[in-house]
C-alpha cells in the first residue's frame, strides 16, 4: 500500500522477519551488549562495544575492527525503549539513519519489523552503492553462518 | 578533481526525479519541461545537463524543437544496489537467527542438567 502521507518513501528501507523465539529472547539479543556483539557486525570483523546504555538518550558506541585493521566507529543514541516492544535509535555516525525496530510477540514466536529511515535519498544511494560494490559482503555473512554452525556442532 | 557523475547522483535530486518521470513515457520538448517547474530555465537546463552527463537522457534537435528522450536502462543498477543493501540487513537477521538458536540450545541444555 502506498504511504501517501509521508514523503520519505525514497529514503527508507523496511524488512521484517518472524523468529522462532519468544519476544523476551529476541529483545535480549538486541539490548544485551554481550549478545549483540556476536551477530551485529560483519564477519571478518571483531567488534568492541565501548558503551551501550539502553535508556532514552543513552549512547551506543559500537566499534567494528575490519580485517585490514581499519576501525569503523558506529555511534548511536537510543531514542525510545519500550521493553519487548519497540527500540528506536539514531545512528549518528555517517550514514545517518533512524532505526525503528518493533517486536511483536506471537506466542512462542516473534515478528520483527525493522525500519530504516535515511537522512536523504542521496545517502541511501551512497550506502547502497558502497555495499553493492563490496561484493564480498554476502560471502562474509555466509562464512559467519558456517562458523556458527560449526561452533554449534562442536558444542554438541 | 572532476566530480564523477553517475546514475545515483542523477536520481538523488527530486527535480531530476520529476524530470525523469515526465520523459519516461514519452519524449518532451525542453521548453515544455521547463514550464512544468517553478524554477528558472537555467536551473532546469542544469538538471537536464546532469541527466545527460549521467546517460539517462539525450536531447535531439528536431526542427525548432529540442526533444528530451529518456534512457532508463541504467536505473536497473540502482534498484539492484538498494536491493543488495536490503539483503545485507536480511543477512544480519539470518545471523541473529542462527545465533539465537545456539543460545536457545545452550539454555535448554543447562535446564535439563
Amino acid at each position: 500500500m502506498e504511504n501517501k502521507k509521508s514523503n520519505t518513501k525514497d529514503r527508507e528501507l523496511f524488512i521484517s522477519r518472524t523468529f522462532n523465539a519468544p519476544v523476551e529472547l529476541v529483545w535480549e539479543m538486541f539490548t544485551d551488549p554481550e549478545h549483540i556483539a556476536n551477530w551485529w557486525g560483519p564477519d571478518g570483523f571483531t567488534n568492541t562495544i565501548a558503551e551501550m546504555n539502553v535508556i532514552p538518550g543513552g549512547k551506543w558506541d559500537f566499534i567494528m575492527h575490519g580485517p585490514d585493521g581499519t576501525n569503523y566507529d558506529n555511534k548511536s543514541i537510543f531514542r525510545e525503549i519500550i521493553k519487548n516492544k519497540r527500540l528506536v535509535f539514531d545512528h549518528v555516525s555517517e550514514p545517518k539513519i533512524v532505526f525503528t525496530i518493533d517486536f511483536i510477540a506471537q506466542g512462542e514466536k516473534t515478528l520483527l519489523n525493522w525500519h530504516m529511515l535515511f537522512e536523504s535519498a542521496e545517502q541511501l544511494m551512497e550506502v547502497a552503492r558502497k555495499n553493492g560494490a563490496v561484493e564480498g559482503l554476502k560471502q562474509n555473512i555466509d562464512k559467519l553462518e558456517l562458523y556458527l554452525a560449526n561452533m554449534h556442532t562442536r558444542s554438541n | 578533481m572532476k566530480t564523477r557523475r553517475d546514475v545515483y547522483q542523477a536520481i538523488a535530486d527530486p527535480t531530476r526525479r520529476a524530470i525523469i518521470n515526465m520523459v519516461a513515457s514519452e519524449s518532451h520538448n525542453v521548453n515544455a519541461i521547463a514550464e512544468k517547474f517553478d524554477m528558472s530555465r537555467q536551473a532546469i537546463s542544469l538538471h537536464i545537463q546532469v541527466l545527460i552527463d549521467c546517460g539517462l537522457l539525450d536531447v535531439k534537435q528536431q526542427g525548432r524543437e529540442r526533444l528530451c528522450k529518456a534512457h532508463l536502462e541504467q536505473l536497473g543498477e540502482v534498484f539492484l544496489w538498494v536491493e543488495q543493501y536490503r539483503q545485507h540487513f536480511e543477512k544480519k537477521l539470518d545471523a541473529l537467527e542462527i545465533y539465537m538458536e545456539k543460545i536457545k540450545k545452550q539454555r535448554d541444555g543447562k535446564q535439563k542438567k
